[in-house]
């Protein structure tokens, strides 16, 4: 008895711990190095890069080190994460997810990248392999960890470039915002009118039982000015929703 | 003249009951028909990537076959899988426990198959040293992938519809319009994890 309770209490904080991870972080951190495997310097550097790379063309690159797993596939793991965080944006799908896990005494090192379904026509299976054992697997068996990393997101931004536009982004993002404003008007709209209706159906009533003999109707100035403003493009850079489908590829060393 | 007023308040608080019932019944007769879209959507998502597995087959077979002649069973195995699961046909709207079992059936065949053939391969060094294959292991890894992604969706988007239809009120519209529970795929032990095709 004691023991299934306590196989149940394991069994939620771990499920509460999974949740946590893939969990949509509030902050951007398009470096997440838990597993220490750059130093500041370079990680700050890579952080740089992958900042200006999406502010230029809305494509989100994520990297995250860890040394831990959680009982997880390491292509499981990047795609929960990928899927959770919402890396790329709502809609273009363009997001990038590279987990590390480092070698250890006992385990042999992995590596994933999965592609957004928004990028898998960039960059497909065959390439991500190709970037996995070319351009990572060699450099991490010297110990390079930064330079495979850094080498495998030059690739990763040199075949996704040309596509993606952060002008043909805010394009669109302003069409959407368009629509969101005039449902917005409707729903004030009907806030409007639901209550007026009540109000008057009230009123009729009240006249007819007699209750309120004498009545006047005053005007009641409700005006509809408060609408516009929260409606435009916010400068705050978040996760934006993009989805993984599983494509990719992984390695290990 | 009081009895009058009464009367009329009366009705047209009737009025506004029958009013906001049939509101929410096209309300939610339309959440349902959203949902249901969903599950179908995600149903063609589903078909898609094993479909994707599929279309990768004939060239693998060619492939193999160029190295490895001698593998007829493996090779046969893979071409009579993959017809058998090409010909399973699942009706979307319907999507019953019964049509996805065979579904799933098929497929798993083919998958057997394709894995029985992968170890046969294990034999050829100079298949495995083939620029052709090692690009069309790369795609049937990343497929496999996608196959556990999608069927993992498939389940949410199809639990999220299930509990909708089967909660009161919501349950009454379902069965005044005929919208039934639709199936799962079963977690295979270990599906958790995608399969991994190592060569």
């Amino acid at each position: 008895m004691r023991r299934t309770l306590l196989v149940i209490t394991f069994v939620l904080v771990a499920a509460a711990a999974f949740a946590d991870i893939f969990d949509r972080p509030a902050k951007v951190n398009l470096v997440v190095d838990n597993a220490e495997a750059f130093s500041r310097r370079h990680a700050e550097a890579l952080r740089t890069k992958l900042d200006s790379f999406e502010r230029a063309t809305t494509v989100q690159i994520q990297i995250y080190t860890t040394k831990d797993l959680y009982g997880y596939d390491i292509v499981d793991f990047a795609q929960r994460l990928g899927e959770g965080w919402g890396v790329g944006k709502e809609g273009a799908n363009n997001g990038i997810v590279i987990v590390y896990m480092p070698k250890t005494l006992t385990e042999n090192g992995e590596v994933t990248i999965q592609t957004g379904y928004g990028i898998e026509p960039l960059i497909p299976d065959a390439v991500c392999k190709q970037i996995v054992e070319s351009e990572m697997i060699p450099r991490f068996k010297q110990g390079l960890i930064y330079k495979g990393i850094d080498q495998a997101v030059d690739v990763c931004i040199s075949l996704t470039q040309g596509e993606f536009t952060a002008e043909k982004y805010i394009a669109d993002k302003a069409k959407i915002d368009r629509i969101a404003k005039i449902i917005a008007q409707c729903i004030i709209l009907f806030l409007i009118i639901i209550p007026s209706c009540l109000f008057v159906i009230y009123f009729i009533v009240a006249l007819c039982l007699g209750l309120f003999k004498g009545y006047t109707i005053s005007s009641n100035g409700s005006s509809g000015g408060s609408s516009s403003r929260s409606f435009h493009i916010s400068s705050h850079r978040s996760y934006g929703g993009g989805h993984f489908g599983g494509g990719g590829a992984r390695g290990s060393w | 003249m009081k009895t009058k007023g009464c009367l009329i308040a009366v009705v047209a608080v009737v009025l506004i009951g029958i009013f906001s019932v049939v509101v929410w019944y096209i309300k939610t007769g339309n959440k349902i028909v959203r949902l249901d879209e969903g599950v179908a959507e995600s149903w063609a998502q589903v078909e898609n990537v094993y479909q994707r597995r599929a279309d990768l087959i004939p060239n693998l077979v060619a492939t193999v076959k160029g190295y490895a002649e001698h593998e007829k069973t493996a090779l046969t195995d893979v071409v009579e899988a993959r017809a058998k699961a090409s010909s399973v046909n699942v009706n979307p709207e319907k999507l019953d426990a019964q049509s996805l079992q065979q579904f799933e059936q098929a497929q798993g065949n083919l998958s057997s198959a394709l894995s029985r053939l992968l170890v046969v391969v294990e034999r050829y060094p100079d298949l495995k040293a083939n620029q052709n294959f090692s690009e069309l292991q790369a795609q049937l890894e990343g497929t496999e992938n996608r196959i556990a992604v999608e069927r993992r969706k498939f389940n949410e988007v199809a639990r999220e519809y299930n509990t909708y239809i089967r909660q009161f009120p919501a349950s009454i519209v379902a069965n005044s319009r005929g919208f039934e529970k639709k199936a799962y795929f079963e977690a295979q032990a270990g599906s958790e994890k995608a399969p991994e095709v190592k060569f």
